[in-house]
């Protein structure tokens, strides 16, 4: 026990620790802010620099620069209506018109505070639950793996794209993208089309900064000459009143976020959707109309998208499986740093789990401090205009690139991902689904290949025992649900049903 | 009953059919590790994912069947004109041209020169002139550059 306690309190009494995640936290409300910049971006050009780093060092600043990221976003959405992050987009809704009304002080001050909320409970969450979760983890057999991977990719495609189909040939793209190279168990070149260079395999960092960062980049200049209209701030801090007033309304939304952010490849986006739903429908009578300025419209997305945090830390700690692009990021530096995110994570390393857990607490209370102040200093920062930032984003993401491995034709490949990012970003394709790919692509590889392992490479064994299993049962129908729901068939059995 | 369709962008139906041609040199490629795979081999999975992706972009294809294009565009010339106009307009061409040329000068230029002339052509190109303004703006950023991945993080840079 004194030994968690150790841990959890270890980035709180260190000061080098302390330091990186302050930093992290304001870094990540000013990269979140600022359009054209993101979250996923700044972590996956991070991830390259920090390979060096002792892993609490480097975890301290990505903790701190997610969670402050998931945060900016939403100043920006208040003040200028342009989202700086997707999970800030129905923060707009309400928030630029509050900033319209002379209340932008007001809508920041209360946003900040019920950011820190649902972040803090999300955090609590993921404590709570964690352990129980990996321990049932222990249990899985190599094939529940594989379909809870395939649910978690499937989950993906359905909820971030336009059409499913668009969703699974992205999912299916990165996961073909993560198996270029030699094959683990027999050494044999694949998908390499002969080239000697491919045989390492791409570096999922080089594609995630391709995707993200010169993707981003090329696909902002559209917005090149778009001027933002500037709005005045006052007072920031809420009153304790407003804040006891909206706090039944936050703690319902930090639970939808938790559990969206715990859904694999969901995150704040979708989390901040459905709790700006959920007060629409609950709420009878807002501060005022919703998308009209109602405080309600802004609590609601804003606690939401911070609790998804600590939701989505839970699969990528537990089963390995990260809950959005940034735990896929996050998740690439543990491996990197030799650690083994899973159910095996809080057995050998449990340090790692009570410290992320710590850290995630401490960089919400540097979000309260840092989202209180500054705002002055702020609003000059996010004017920086899209002709100065484009350029610079290309030359960290060289920077990025180049430090993984000191390889120049690593660099032309993420330009070469960035341009077909750009063209999939254009045609309504997510970058999301990708990088999930690229990241479970191998772990699907692995664990298929166990699984029909253990049952003697027979397909029809293989088949039976996911009916038989009841694990494997409950996440096949799961599957089978999700993939049904998509199709005409759940209109016409949802018509069926209302008639009986 | 009138029925609502979506909208089809200029170029996307070509970008599918460019998928699906994508997704048939993925199996190919798949096939070639060890011809028609057995359930558990190291072609196995590859040759699943490119199946999935074939499928996944015949059925993306089969949908524009339910898409119709914007009224404004008159014919599939007229549909190319606003393709080209769209995503290829002078300040995307001229970032590309010079992002690429930048890489391929940071070889035998070094990192530093090139990414100083990269970053000083792009800004006074972007920003309409201002010559001295963006030349200081570049000097600085070189700068900080230094200062943080060479000093702090101590990234070794081309």
């Amino acid at each position: 026990m004194s030994d968690t306690f150790s841990f959890l309190l270890m980035a709180w009494l260190d000061p080098q620790l302390l330091l990186l995640t302050a930093l992290g936290t304001l870094a990540g409300i000013y990269v979140g802010a600022i359009p054209g910049l993101s979250v996923t971006m700044a972590a996956s050009i991070l991830i390259s620099f920090t390979f060096s780093w002792d892993i609490n060092n480097a975890l301290a600043l990505m903790v701190g620069i997610y969670v402050g990221g998931v945060y900016g976003g939403s100043r920006t959405a208040i003040l200028l209506n342009i989202p700086g992050a997707p999970s800030a987009v129905v923060t707009a809704f309400d928030g630029y018109p509050l900033a319209q009304r002379g209340e932008a002080g007001q809508a920041i001050g209360l946003s900040t505070v019920m950011s820190v909320i649902g972040g803090l409970l999300g955090t609590l969450v993921l404590a709570g639950s964690a352990p129980f979760l990996a321990d049932m983890a222990l249990e899985f057999a190599p094939r529940d793996y594989f379909l809870i991977a395939v649910l978690g990719l499937l989950l993906v495609s359905t909820l971030s794209g336009k059409s499913l189909a668009r969703g699974i040939f992205s999912v299916a793209l990165g996961a073909s993208i993560g198996l270029v190279g030699m094959d683990m168990v027999t050494a044999q070149p694949r998908l390499t089309m002969g080239s000697m260079e491919l045989l390492g395999g791409i570096h999922y960092v080089v594609v995630m900064i391709g995707l993200f960062g010169v993707a981003e980049a090329f696909y902002q200049l559209h917005n090149l000459t778009k001027v933002p209209i500037k709005q005045k701030v006052d007072k920031i801090i809420p009153p304790l009143s407003m804040v006891l007033k909206y706090l039944p309304l936050s703690i319902r939304t930090s639970i939808i976020g938790v559990i969206v952010g715990a859904l694999p490849g969901t995150g704040g986006d979708i989390a901040s959707l459905f709790a700006y739903d959920h007060a629409k429908r609950t709420v009878k009578n807002p501060s005022s109309p919703f998308g009209e300025g109602a405080y309600e419209g802004l609590v609601a997305p804003e606690t939401a998208n911070n609790a998804a945090v600590g939701g989505a830390y839970v699969p990528m700690l537990t089963l390995g499986m990260p809950g959005d692009a940034v735990t896929a990021v996050i998740l690439g530096a543990l491996v990197i740093h030799g650690l083994n995110p899973g159910p095996m994570l809080m057995i050998e390393t449990p340090h790692i789990f009570w410290f992320t857990v710590g850290n995630l607490a401490l960089a919400n209370i540097f979000l309260l401090i840092f989202g209180l102040t500054g705002i002055k200093v702020f609003s000059k920062v996010v004017e920086v205009p899209k002709a100065l930032l484009i350029p610079l984003i290309l030359v960290l993401c060289v920077v990025g690139t180049y430090s993984i491995n000191s390889n120049m034709t690593e660099v032309y490949w993420m330009l070469g991902f960035g341009i077909l990012g750009y063209w999939l970003k254009v045609f309504g394709f997510q970058m999301g689904p990708v990088i999930l790919g690229v990241i479970l692509g191998p772990l699907l590889d692995e664990t298929y290949r166990q699984a029909m392992s253990s049952v003697g490479d027979s397909g029809g064994q293989f088949l039976l025992a996911l009916v038989t299993n009841p694990l494997s049962l409950v996440l096949t129908t799961v599957i089978a649900l999700v993939l049904l729901g998509q199709t005409p068939a759940k209109t016409w059995l949802t018509s069926q049903f209302q008639r009986n | 009953m009138s029925q609502k369709f979506e909208r089809v962008q200029p170029g996307e139906k070509v970008f599918d059919w460019l998928l699906l041609l994508f997704s048939i040199g993925v199996l190919l490629e798949a096939y070639r590790i060890d011809g028609i795979p057995s359930v558990n081999s190291p072609g196995s999975f590859p040759v699943g994912l490119a199946l999935v992706m074939l499928a996944s972009s015949v059925v993306i294809l089969v949908s524009h069947r339910r898409k119709r294009r914007d009224p404004r565009i008159r014919n599939a010339l007229h549909e190319a004109q606003v393709f080209l106009h769209e995503h290829f307009q002078p300040h995307i061409v001229v970032f590309t041209f010079l992002a690429v040329a930048y890489l391929a000068a940071i070889v035998w230029a070094s990192f530093y020169v090139s990414t100083y002339l990269f970053l000083a052509v792009t800004f006074i190109y972007f920003r309409h002139g201002r010559v001295v303004s963006s030349l200081i703006i570049s000097a600085v950023a070189i700068a900080v550059i230094y200062a943080l991945f060479t000093l702090v993080f101590r990234v070794y840079l081309p």
